[in-house]
């Protein structure tokens, strides 16, 4: 077999991103499609009390107006996307999911309190300010440590208080760990939100052709497969009335997959009613209202350490914040738990968890999904412990790695997934010792750092580590034919938002049934083609559809060899697939093209023996039984400038070791926008509310994507540890980037300045933050 | 709703005239009167660099103009450079170096770029930069971009071209 | 977001209060202002046309005058709401003798909503500073007029 598998191959579909021909679902022009525009609510908590449609109506092109009232018995509140993990005792959790639009009380600033469908968009928005809406202001829960207090307002007032979900996880005992620690390190850690950020805002294009009965949904979503069945069952179609198509989409990183978003159903819903298309196109400013984030938490965390480095025990407790409704369940704060564990060898751990419902916009996974959280608890504390036992940062972390003869390793604990923890897989220390010896840690520390130092100038240098569960089930499907042209015709259910899927899977598939990368026409994210499947997401590609692409192409290949044996009269196993024909191993004249060999599986005459199939095809999936964990190293080297405290990256370096490579040239971008996107979250981005759940900075202007400015030359390595989860080997790296950069950041910026006492225990940071904290602290 | 305007605009050579609302932003008009929709929109607050086009040449960014402000203008948009069968230079360098993932922002780049090099190819890495500050992308990290910002710039000092 | 401040007036403090009871005199403080009606005594209507950098529009809204004490204090609460989202501000004003004039202290907080809020916040600060500074440069310019004092 040509090996294809791991080659830096060029991008099938780039083409026609490159000319402005893919197909994004702003692109979709239908005749006759109406435009529709949300009106949404200023305040953040509010009673509604009245609402009067009836000048928005009167417009001229004004088709329809919407309220809650009007969808009558099909008002209902989404569908909890992730149930509560039964397998913790003595759980409580409660489920609050979004509504489609505002019928009592608005609980987040942005959400909507009615729809106009119109002729054009920009007629939808005139007609928006002929809506007269009643809100009565009510006081807006905001900060989450204070959601609990006894006299902070309700959300939802049906329950008690704004206790989302409330859990206790443990693994041996940490309070005897902390009776025989030398060292305990406490603090507070604060992870404040932000968005995902996509280019492309969410958009949807629903229709419903009354005379053919059936329902064709363009959908921004990382999760086409559970959209369909979700629409079909609530609005009473049979799933093969449905058709949704994720065309391109220009990013997801999370906010794509939630299920439902109010836009979803209420388009979906009108257009049942009016039987024309309808288009909604987010703007950016609604984005930052309207689709999910993430990241609001408080860790108050404890680690027990023995006086050589060894962590003994950790405890953390914390809030997160769940944002207005909690239809994603327990992930993020899942992901987190684990995560604090990270690559360590941790014995003795206790986390008590609070979930609270804040006026404020859903959280949903983000790119990193809780664990960047994790890691910057963890990885914190560990370089304060290192501080104060005088151990290098990098000699801390190997001293605690867990060995690689323990795996698969049992965390005890449960994850996402509600299963134990289980890391299938690892070998910690190679990876940091690439990455310390690429950036030349040693020769930093003793000549550079302290000749700089001379000049006066800060620089520091950081290391640390980190895990990612990646590739979780249930499972994905593909299905795999040879077209009688001889290119080969794949789908599968996973959508694609820019990973890189119509190549790195048609590379999987191509090596298998020898033919020419560039001959394998995928087909993602349409329902109408294959419909069996989750979604985009958890760093799953790779892994799971990927797995799934192997084993349908494997069953093919036995089928060509089959056939080609039969019909060249010789042994299969002196047949070769190569360049679109099967060959005798020894005398290439004999031979046959697929593209004859799938004529010939698909006769016009005769019999189809009983038993077989027509055609050369199969259908195959892959499940895994539990996810496989990635890991890796990062380090960098930065310089501050005490004056006005703005950080320079002079060095980044990332070693990620996530099983088999299917193709680097794609993972290096993976790892490149990952790192870029956690800069962002370290060091610039940070969403602001006021006291009454006001967002103060609701545009790009005041909220700070990096810009190739402020995203440094990223030099990546790699180890391989394959996973033994999957006959490939693979394991996830679409969140890989992200998730060390605040701690990492942290780290190198605490060891510029070099002072004892200067710590940073929050993120993001900002020049200015960092200012306070610096000069601050001079001033008491 | 405002009385129309005719707009008579030459875009990617060809001549097209319409009649649309003051209003009507250049985005829209190029996207969804004339139905050139690889000019993308992330923004329309005038950050992201999506929606960039060249008016007379130079870079600009139609989100933050009105159609009507185009009229007689000369406008080129992604789809004057390559077709899929025969990319422009600085397609292919993106296409060669990965410098592009959703390709969402990747039209608004290109158009960014392609006034640089065009007026000289021989940048330097901080031309570069500058041209592609204005522009935001969440997938790359932006260093592939650089990578095919200077393969194409090579190609084309190179090929003569420019 | 609080505001605070004062301002030195050339004029008694009968002057002074008798000015910003005008509702003319009010309206040509705030530019933009339109249609300022007295509903009562102490209660204003009208409608506002603000620009705080992106955010443009009309605000029609409420200024009520409380807890009034001639010529020494008062307190205002204005409120508006219209496309770009809404605004709440209450705020005490108290007019003191000095060097022969009439020392204006005020200060107040300000809540904004909405559109405002999201895209304006890191200009409002700045618009409503200027907008007060102008203000009381026309309340100079009318108490001049009035009291023929330079
Ligand atoms: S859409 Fe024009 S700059 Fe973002
Ligand atoms: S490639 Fe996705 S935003 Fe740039």
């Amino acid at each position: 077999m040509a090996r294809l598998i791991g080659k830096p191959l060029k991008r099938n579909e780039d083409p026609r991103l490159l000319t402005g021909q893919a197909l994004f679902v702003d692109d979709v022009e239908l005749p006759g499609m109406l435009h529709a525009a949300f009106l949404r609510s200023d305040y953040a908590h509010a009673r509604l009390k009245g609402i009067d449609v009836s000048a928005a109506l009167e417009r001229e092109g004004v088709v329809a107006v919407y309220t809650a009232e009007d969808m009558g018995d099909d008002w209902a509140p989404g569908p909890p996307l992730v149930i509560p993990p039964p397998t913790i005792e003595e759980v409580t959790f409660n489920t609050r999911t979004q509504v489609p639009l505002v019928k009592e009380k608005v609980r987040h600033a942005g959400e909507p309190l009615a729809v106009v469908i119109a002729e054009s968009r920009y007629i939808a928005e005139d007609a928006l300010d002929d809506i007269v809406v009643d809100l009565e202001p009510l006081p807006a829960v905001v900060d989450i440590e204070r959601a609990l207090d006894a006299d902070a307002a309700l959300v939802h007032d049906d329950l008690e208080s704004n206790l989302a979900a409330h859990l206790v996880q443990t693994k041996g005992g940490y309070q005897s760990a902390r009776e025989q620690a030398d060292l305990i390190i406490k603090r507070r850690i604060v992870m404040d939100r932000g968005i995902a950020g996509a280019m492309e805002n969410r958009g949807i294009v629903a229709y419903w052709d009354n005379k053919q009965q059936y329902l064709t949904v363009w959908d921004t979503t990382q999760s086409p497969i559970p959209i369909r069945n979700g629409l079909a069952g609530m609005f009473g179609l049979s799933e093969h009335q449905v058709r949704v198509i994720a065309p391109f989409v220009g990013g997801g990183f999370g906010p794509k997959i939630m299920m439902f978003y109010p836009e979803e159903v209420v388009l979906t819903w009108a257009t049942l009613k009016l039987a024309l298309p309808i288009k909604w196109i987010e703007d950016r400013r609604e984005n930052f209202y309207a689709t999910t984030q993430e990241r609001g938490q408080v860790h108050e965390v404890e680690m027990a350490l023995t006086e050589d480095g060894r962590i003994l025990g950790l405890k953390d407790d914390f809030i997160h914040d769940s944002g207005a409704y909690d239809p994603y369940g327990l992930t993020i704060p899942l992901n987190t738990q684990c995560h604090v564990l990270g690559p360590y060898d941790i014995p003795n751990f206790s986390s008590e968890l609070h979930v609270v419902f804040t006026n404020k916009t859903l959280t949903t996974p983000v790119r990193g999904a809780g664990r960047p959280h994790g890691v910057f608890v963890v990885e914190r504390l560990l370089d304060i412990a290192a501080r104060e036992l005088g151990i290098d940062p990098s000699e801390i972390r190997r001293r605690n790695y867990l060995p690689n003869d323990v795996f698969p390793y049992d965390n005890v604990i449960i994850d996402q997934a509600f299963a134990n923890f289980i890391i299938d897989s690892g070998d910690y220390l190679p990876a940091m010792e690439k990455a310390l010896d690429m950036i030349g840690y040693k020769d930093f520390i003793e000549n550079e750092q302290p000749r700089l130092r001379a000049e006066g100038r800060r620089v520091g240098i950081g290391v640390v580590s980190f895990i990612e569960t990646t590739g979780v089930g249930p499972y994905e499907g593909a299905r795999v034919t040879i077209e009688s042209s001889g290119d080969v015709s794949v789908a599968t259910g996973v959508g694609t938002q820019g990973q890189g899927h119509f190549t790195s899977f048609a590379q999987v598939v191509a090596e298998h049934l020898g033919v020419k990368v560039s001959d394998v026409h995928m087909v993602t994210g349409d329902t109408a083609q294959f419909h069996w499947g989750t979604g985009t997401f958890a760093s799953r590609g790779a892994v799971v559809a990927a797995n799934a692409m192997n084993a349908a192409s494997s069953i093919v290949r036995k089928k060509i060899l089959e056939l080609a044996s039969e019909l060249l009269d010789a042994p299969e196993d002196e047949l070769e697939i190569e360049d679109g024909e099967v060959r005798v191993a020894d005398v290439p004249r004999m031979s046959i093209s697929l593209g004859e060999l799938a004529q010939k599986a698909n006769p016009l005459r005769g019999a189809v023996e009983p038993g077989t199939e027509p055609g050369l095809e199969a259908t195959a999936y892959f499940g895994p039984n539990y996810g496989a964990t990635a890991f890796g190293t990062h380090a960098m080297i930065v310089e501050v400038d005490p004056e006005t405290m703005n950080v320079e990256i002079r060095r980044y370096v990332v070693v990620e070791d996530c099983g088999t490579v299917l193709n680097p040239l794609i993972l290096d971008g993976q790892v490149h926008g990952g790192v870029a996107h956690g800069i962002g979250n370290a060091f610039y981005e940070q969403l602001f509310f006021d006291d009454n759940g006001q967002l103060l900075n609701a545009s790009f202007a005041d909220y700070l994507i990096p810009t190739s400015a402020e995203v440094p030359t990223i030099e990546v390595g790699h180890t391989v540890t394959p996973s033994p989860l999957n006959p490939l080997g693979s394991k996830g790296a679409g969140e890989a980037g992200a998730i060390p950069v605040p701690a990492l950041m942290a780290q190198a910026i605490e060891n510029a300045i070099g002072e004892a006492g200067f710590e940073i225990l929050e993120s993001p940071m900002s020049p200015l933050k960092l200012f306070n904290l610096y000069y601050g602290d001079k001033e008491q | 709703m405002s009385e129309l305007i005719e707009v008579t605009v030459n875009v990617n050579s060809e001549e097209y005239r319409r009649s649309v609302e003051p209003r009507m932003l250049l985005s829209d008009f190029i996207r969804h009167e004339l139905s050139l929709s690889g000019t993308h929109v992330g923004c329309e607050q005038g950050v992201c660099g999506a929606c960039t086009i060249q008016l007379d040449g130079a870079a600009v960014r139609s989100c933050l103009m009105f159609a009507v402000q185009a009229d007689g203008h000369q406008i080129r948009t992604v789809e004057d450079l390559g077709t899929m069968d025969e990319l422009h230079t600085l397609q292919e360098a993106f296409w060669e170096a990965h410098g592009l993932q959703c390709g969402f922002c990747t039209p608004g780049f290109l158009m960014s770029i392609l006034p640089v090099l065009e007026e000289n190819p021989e940048v330097s890495e901080e031309t570069i930069q500058r041209a592609m500050e204005g522009n935001l992308c969440r997938c790359t990290g932006y260093q592939h971009i650089r990578d095919a910002v200077k393969q194409a710039a090579e190609k084309m000092v190179a090929g003569g071209e420019a | 977001m609080k505001i605070e401040g004062e301002h030195l007036f050339n004029g008694s403090r009968e002057e002074v209060w008798a000015l910003v009871r005008d509702p003319e005199v009010l309206a040509s403080l705030l530019p933009g202002t339109t249609d300022l009606k007295q509903l009562s005594e102490s209660e204003y209507e009208g409608s506002i046309t603000l620009r705080i950098g992106p955010v443009t529009g009309a605000f029609s809204g409420k200024i009520i005058v409380e807890d009034e004490n001639p010529p020494e204090s008062c307190s205002l609460v204005a409120e508006g709401e219209g496309k770009p989202g809404f605004f709440k501000g209450t705020g005490d004003v108290e007019l003191l003798e000095q060097d022969g004039g009439t020392l204006m202290k005020y200060g107040g907080e300000i809540q904004i909503g909405g559109k405002l809020a999201g895209v304006g916040q890191r200009l409002i600060d700045m618009t409503s500073k200027s907008m007060i500074k102008q203000g009381m440069k026309s309340l100079d310019k009318v108490l001049a007029e009035r009291t023929g004092k330079e």
